[in-house]
């Protein structure tokens, strides 16, 4: 019943109407993202059904500001279109130091598990290290 | 052995990769931080991680921390977008509190917003599933049905070019969270809840956003009062990571924003 309620959820978060036009690219690389996601939820992470995507390519990587909470434990997950072959997400805190996670990667998709120490800003990067230009798209899990 | 579990073991080989290169990563530069994206969808925390991070330093009679019934006929569309957000806040606290009949109640209210801001359509759906998993008592699937509600609704607002209101929903959803979280911590005082609060990277991007509001929207009265107090809120969430507020500095950050809180709900008089 969980696993469907999920399904259901990641469905929905699919089908939502984002605030501008997604490529089919974007759309694949976060439909990816999702089905990631999706294993966290089943650990008891709540899927944020905001994203952030866009273009990306080798050597060009992305950077958003997150705020983070102390105390939770969180899952930055990205997905990409099929023309990148590897991505990474990176996480750095608020002076720019990198952070250590528990790190994901299978081809298109990547993933960051971190828990904060200090609430407030941190960054995540996401590049493509192996293959061409492409769409991606960037979601988190909290609990 | 977990879902998370099997991601591991079925990918070692590429997390093996994935940390060797991390682990080559230089530090970012103040031009990359400064030159960082930051949206509404992802650089501003929902209410109910604010409020997951507070369920691990305390146990929580959230029931305690909900406020009496807000009005939802306000005259100016502004207003309405602070009182929406705020609603959408106060639906997680209802959740924490697992009280059924407080977020349906809550749900109809946004509703009633939502059709005075002429965005009924985008969120009749959602309001009845929001009835829908508050009687069967679907706490998580509520949180993200809220979420969802709220970037509909923004969504909705983008469409029809109201930009302002987008910012004002976000601001309005903030502001009460944050009025249920530094009450609670002021009374409650430990260093680890105070910490919490430490929250300099919204403050600031939420002001950037309320000075780059139309003319029109900050002729709006409220507007106005909101955008000036919460140039005073800075000080309160930008403290140094090892300086956290005191017990006194609580007080008054609770105070502000329970001042902002009451300007917001208050009836304009034309």
């Amino acid at each position: 019943m969980k696993r469907l309620l999920c399904i259901l959820a990641l469905a929905a978060l699919a089908a939502a109407a984002p605030l501008r036009a997604a490529s089919d690219d974007e759309v694949a690389a976060r439909k990816l993202a999702l089905e990631i996601a999706g294993a966290f939820s089943n650990d008891g992470f709540k899927l944020r059904d905001g994203n952030w995507c866009g273009k990306f390519e080798p050597g060009k990587p992305a950077l958003v500001q997150v705020n983070l909470y102390a105390g939770n434990q969180y899952w930055f997950t990205v997905g990409a279109g099929e023309a990148a072959k590897k991505i990474a997400v990176t996480v750095f805190d608020e002076n720019g130091k990198l952070v250590a996670t528990e790190p994901y990667a299978d081809a298109a998709v990547a993933a960051a598990g971190f828990a904060p120490k200090n609430s407030g800003p941190y960054y995540l990067r996401v590049e493509v290290t192996e293959g061409a230009p492409a769409a991606f798209c960037l979601i988190y899990s909290y609990r | 052995m977990t879902p998370i579990s099997r991601i591991f073991v079925s990918g070692l080989a590429a997390v093996c990769l994935c940390a060797s290169a991390a682990g080559e990563a230089t530090p970012l530069t103040p031009e990359e931080i400064s030159g960082a994206a930051r949206t509404d969808e992802l650089s501003i925390p929902m209410p109910g991680e604010f409020m997951a991070s507070l369920n691990k330093v305390a146990k929580i009679d959230w029931s305690k921390l909900a406020r009496l019934a807000i009005g939802t006929n306000y005259s100016s569309r502004p207003q309405n977008a602070l009182n929406l957000g705020g609603l959408i806040a106060d639906g997680y606290v209802a959740i924490e509190a697992e009280d059924a009949p407080q977020i349906k109640s809550i749900g109809k209210d946004i509703l009633v917003i939502s059709k005075n801001l002429g965005l009924s359509k985008e969120v009749l759906e959602r309001g009845s599933s929001i009835i829908n998993f508050a009687d069967q008592k679907q706490w998580d699937q509520l949180k993200e049905e809220l979420e969802a509600t709220q970037n509909e609704v923004k969504a909705g607002m983008a469409e029809r070019k109201d930009d302002d209101l987008v910012t004002l929903v976000t601001v309005g959803g903030w502001l009460r969270a944050t009025e249920v979280m530094s009450g609670y911590i002021a009374k409650n005082y430990s260093d680890g809840g105070a910490r919490l609060l430490r929250q300099p990277g919204i403050v600031a991007l939420l002001n950037k956003r309320l000075e780059k509001l139309g003319e029109k929207t900050q002729e709006d009265a409220v507007v106005a009062t909101v955008r000036k107090k919460m140039a005073g809120l800075e000080k309160f969430t930008a403290f140094p990571l090892d300086k956290p507020p005191t017990a006194e500095e609580l007080k008054q950050l609770s105070s502000l924003i329970s001042e902002i809180m009451k300007d917001i709900t208050k009836k304009q008089t034309k």
